[in-house]
């Protein structure tokens, strides 16, 4: 093409001599350029390109720098350079659009090419899980330490005086006759596998003054014959609150805490009076049923509400046993199944299969 | 205790159908199950709890209806059309033991026709799950579900001497009792007699000898007050329970002996006909005066936090039979916060003594409901448990790992139990266990772990990496001593086969990674060879941990234990003490504080070694750390070749060791220095060579 050879002549051997006849040239030479471009984009060698125009030594615009813009005269010398950075401007400006372009169009075939099919898992890592009972666990001391609650534990292996008599419940009492208990073979002592977490109200009042406000998780034994609902062991979380000054009220305020924080904000309470040795007045704690919402159901027994566990105020007779004054002192008691807790929060219909381990049930609680 | 609502209505006026009174009899302590029809009309179904024995009857239910609803409850006045005759010419009666017998009332009838009862009495026993016998014995159960007072029917003409004995059983005494079996008894139990044999078993159950049956004409009504520790005792020891027992060991009410004798007298006429013989006998060495109890605004509001009004207060406890009246100098001023009552306790109410059991029954009538909710200001910190923080951090790693946790019954089957028992480990042995096995606290828990591992195999799940936190149990000098402990376990496939990648079998060195990364929050566990027999001797490994001495053991389960538990997978166990782990968990917590990450490039070089069978790695890695080399970082084993071209008693090992300085940049110099000095101390100490690459 004439005019990129043109670039190797100065303007004064090609009769350039006005500003009109250099504006005419690098018009020339920049319809040249899109031609080029325009030309070649589907194909184009955008780097070979870009060396012919833009090269450092021989590229097109640095020869009109040597060959135009240098010797040029001087009348036509401002014309010269402002072309040329304009023609400069236009070669750049192009090639960054077309190089933009290019890397697109690589992109969307690559992403074509690649497209993998999301609808196969990828590489799962094997993560283990925390046991349901373990999580109900962290709930309910969660709930509980957000009121001041302590937590304690204490031996399984228990002692008759404090499973039993610390507790008002003596050897011949009635009581017992729900609390069937395996005994240790040997014992001296004649220990016991403990029947419930409350040996730890008398164990923590002997060592500590008051204020005491504790929970207290832990295995319990029974010796029921296993059946859906009962096994040879299940979990418990003991609570107690003993102070100068905690009436039937702060009980009442405490449970229905819980149940609100445990069951959700809609969940109401009932407590409905009942009797155990250790506590007077004594309450079972009830919740509207989970299932109906309260409306009555199947599984509530058509009564809309849900026992959840047993409490009450402590009974001034514990209190002789641990050297509390029972006239300056009162307090309150409670003793949730834990597993009960969580078959009913999380719809597990069996106990057994809290203990059975098996994995499938064990995943499903992530 | 199942409650016929025409029944109850008998006694008190109550209106309420019966799925209101069901509600309202929950809320003030006696939880109705159920409701359902019967012939005889709706049925409750009725929880009474222990304290409670005056509810196990239709009267006592009558009473506690009739202080919900504020109702009088109607007395029970039977009439009878006696004979001239007295009974106390008829029969005698001697208490020779009255500590076990408080009472004892007998009415004697005599000409009375035993038939089967009338419609309505067999509907109403029926209805509350009792058989129709006789219209004689159905009345003495129908007055026992009406007032609460067991009652027995003797045939007076097979009593010698025709008079009653309340003794203790002689040594080696035996009788047969009504349910046909022959019982021997011992002299703690106590016995009704007559001239010359036991006749029943006080408060439990009669004997077949002196049995009413269809040709009887003459009976002895018994209605007496046995002591309950003896009755339960007896009951018990005979495993024999009978409603009667039940309710003597709750405590019967002395004082409606004598009543339930006039009511079942008067029944039995009217069913059976026959003349009732003038009188009742009745000998009562428990005759004890009404105690009285005190109840306060003062205390009732202690305990309850809320105030009940005086009306209230005196109308439950009036209807509830405590006779409240006002003793305090401020009688006047109704809601007196100085108020105080005095009660009588009724004879049905041994269970209420005490100013806080005036305090129950007001507050369970007046309404749990009324009284307000307030949550007690926290005076102290909440606490976890000590190690709380700690144990978060064990778990959370373990399950990151891989392991699913597991929670397990200590109560295992004593032979397993006894396989990883350690020697001179005293197990703690349930004396009476339910089953064979769960007979014994765990020893281990390696025992639970299994039965997990098994009980998934068996369900054809057979990858598995399981964990519990729990506990071992053992006795030391006969003392208990609970043991906390992480136990793992694994099996099958580490990796299962996946488009993306190939499947690997668990192994040993996956266990011992797994440990290791526990390990790293307790700053790091130390190996040793060996362990207990149950583990493959070859991996049988014992761990521990810097500052906290030995923590347990791992390995896999030797071939012979997998055998004869049925266990084909090989199985990958160990167990760890986790007081001492959680307390090397927290020391290294301690003592963990920030390095300075260095600026300048690592340089790893690896050497080839050929080193004698026996050589460990660790004597490589010691040996080369010996010579403190500023500059040295790590010491890894990059590869392990036995066999092949290796000469016989040699193995290669190629190490891969990492350089670093703070300061600088290392030179080529630099690194070379400190690889001769590698290599030297590798031929000089272990006789190690390098192997030609």
């Amino acid at each position: 093409m004439a005019t990129t050879d043109s670039t190797k002549q100065t303007l004064a051997q090609m009769g350039v001599d006005s500003p009109t006849k250099v504006a005419s040239l690098f018009d020339d030479l920049r319809s040249a350029f899109d031609r080029d471009v325009a030309h070649e984009i589907s194909s184009l060698d955008l780097e070979a390109a870009r060396v012919k125009w833009l090269g450092r030594k021989a590229g097109i615009l640095a020869e009109i720098g040597d060959n135009w813009l240098k010797p040029a005269a001087k009348e036509i010398k401002p014309a010269v350079g402002q072309s040329l950075n304009a023609l400069k401007a236009h070669v750049e400006g192009q090639f960054t659009a077309l190089a933009a372009a290019k890397d697109t169009a690589r992109e969307q075939s690559a992403a074509a090419r690649d497209q993998i099919d999301l609808s196969l898992p990828g590489v799962e890592r094997a993560i283990g899980t925390r046991h349901l009972i373990r999580q109900t666990y962290e709930e309910l001391e969660r709930i509980f330490l957000s009121i001041g609650f302590r937590v304690v534990e204490g031996p399984e292996i228990e002692t008759p005086y404090y499973n039993f008599e610390a507790l008002n419940i003596p050897e011949h009492h009635p009581a017992r006759d729900n609390m069937d208990t395996f005994y240790i073979e040997g014992s001296k002592a004649g220990h016991l596998l403990r029947t419930h977490t409350s040996p730890m109200q008398i164990r923590t009042m002997e060592k500590e003054k008051p204020p005491v406000r504790i929970i207290v998780p832990g295995k319990v034994y029974r010796r029921d014959n296993p059946d859906s609902t009962h096994g040879y062991m299940f979990h418990q979380i003991e609570g107690l609150a003993v102070d100068t000054d905690i009436t039937f009220c702060d009980f009442k305020g405490t449970v229905e805490y819980f149940v609100r924080e445990f069951l959700g904000p809609k969940a109401k309470t009932r407590l409905r009076p009942s009797y155990f040795p250790f506590t007077e007045p004594s309450a079972e704690v009830d919740a509207t049923c989970h299932v109906c919402g309260g409306s009555g159901c199947r599984v509530c027994k058509f009564s809309g509400w849900i026992e959840l566990f047993g409490a009450g105020m402590v009974n001034p007779a514990v209190y002789g046993c641990v050297n509390y004054d029972p006239e300056k002192l009162s307090g309150f008691a409670f003793g949730m199944g834990v597993d009960r807790l969580a078959m009913m929060k999380y719809g597990v219909g069996e106990l057994p299969v809290l203990t059975q381990n098996d994995v499938r049930f064990l995943r499903q609680f992530p | 205790m199942k409650i016929v609502y025409n029944w109850l209505k008998e006694f008190v006026d109550a209106t309420a159908p019966p799925a209101e009174l069901r509600s309202r009899l929950s809320l003030a302590g006696v939880a109705v199950d159920s409701v359902e029809e019967s012939a005889a009309g709706p049925v409750l179904d009725a929880e009474i709890t222990a304290n409670r024995p005056d509810c196990l009857g239709h009267y006592g239910m009558a009473r506690e209806v009739a202080a919900i609803y504020r109702l009088p409850v109607k007395a029970l006045q039977p009439k009878l059309k006696e004979a001239a005759i007295k009974a106390s010419d008829a029969t005698r009666v001697e208490i020779e033991a009255p500590e076990l017998c408080g009472r004892y009332t007998a009415r004697i009838m005599r000409g009375v026709k035993i038939q089967p009862s009338p419609d309505w009495l067999r509907q109403r026993l029926e209805a509350i799950g009792q058989n129709s016998i006789n219209n004689v014995v159905d009345v003495t159960n129908y007055v026992m579900f009406e007032l609460g007072q067991p009652m027995h029917a003797f045939d007076l003409d097979k009593l010698s001497e025709r008079r009653i004995v309340v003794r203790r059983a002689r040594a080696g005494e035996k009788i047969r009792t009504l349910d046909g079996v022959e019982r021997a008894l011992t002299k703690d139990m106590c016995v009704i007699a007559d001239a010359s044999r036991a006749l029943a078993i006080a408060g439990v159950m009669g004997g077949s000898e002196s049995e009413i049956g269809f040709a009887s004409r003459n009976v002895l009504l018994e209605s007496a007050w046995f002591d309950p520790i003896t009755v339960r005792r007896t009951s018990k020891a005979l495993g024999l329970r009978t409603e009667a027992s039940y309710r003597f060991e709750r405590g019967a009410d002395p004082e409606m002996a004598e009543l339930a004798t006039r009511r079942a007298a008067e029944l039995i006429q009217q069913l059976g006909g026959g003349e009732i013989l003038s009188g009742v006998v009745d000998v009562y060495p428990g005759r004890a005066p009404a105690p009285s109890i005190e109840l306060s605004r003062k205390e009732l509001l202690r305990v309850m936090g809320a105030d009940v009004p005086d009306r209230d207060i005196e109308e439950i406890l009036a209807a509830l039979g405590f006779h409240p009246s006002r003793t305090d100098a401020h009688r006047g001023t109704p809601g007196s916060l100085l108020a105080v009552w005095q009660c009588t306790q009724p004879s049905w109410r041994r269970d209420a003594s005490r100013g806080i059991d005036l305090i129950e029954e007001v507050a369970r009538h007046y309404g749990y409901d009324k009284f307000p909710p307030r949550l007690p200001p926290a005076k102290q910190p909440a606490h976890r448990l000590p190690h709380a923080e700690a144990q978060d951090r064990l778990r959370e790693r373990v399950v990151a790992l891989g392991y699913q946790e597991i929670v397990a019954i200590p109560l295992v089957d004593a032979r397993r139990d006894e396989i990883f028992r350690a020697e001179g480990v005293a197990p703690a042995v349930i004396g009476n266990p339910l089953a064979e096995d769960a007979s014994v606290m765990r020893s281990t828990g390696i025992v639970s772990m299994l039965g997990a591992l098994e009980w998934n195999l068996n369900h054809g799940q057979r990858n598995l990496r399981l964990f519990e936190i729990g506990k071992t149990y053992e006795l030391r000098d006969g003392e208990p001593v609970e043991t906390a402990v992480l136990t793992l376990g694994a099996t099958g496939l580490a990796r299962e086969k996946t488009i993306h990648e190939a499947e690997r079998e668990f192994t040993f060195a996956d266990l011992k990674g797994d440990l290791d990364g526990i390990g790293k929050l307790a700053g790091r566990f130390g190996w040793q060879s060996g362990g207990p027999a149950w583990l493959a001797g070859g991996l049988a490994s014992r761990i521990s941990a810097g500052n906290s001495g030995a923590l347990g053991v791992a390995g896999q389960l030797a071939r012979r234990v997998a055998d004869q538990l049925k266990l084909r997978q090989e199985i990958f166990v160990a167990e760890l003490r986790l007081e001492p782990l959680l307390a090397g968990i927290e020391a290294a917590r301690a003592t963990e504080k920030f390095t300075l990450i260095p600026r300048f490039p690592a340089v790893e070089r690896d050497f080839s070694l050929v080193l004698t069978d026996g050589v460990k790695f660790a004597q490589v890695a010691d040996t080369i750390r010996a010579l403190a080399i500023p500059e040295l970082r790590s010491v890894e084993p990059a590869d392990l070749f036995r066999g092949g071209k290796m000469p016989v008693g040699k193995f290669s090992l190629m190490i891969r060791v990492t350089f670093q300085s703070g300061e600088t940049t290392l030179t080529d110099a630099r690194i070379a220095e400190c690889s001769s000095q590698i290599v030297a101390a590798l031929e000089s100490k272990l006789g190690a060579t390098l192997r030609a690459s």
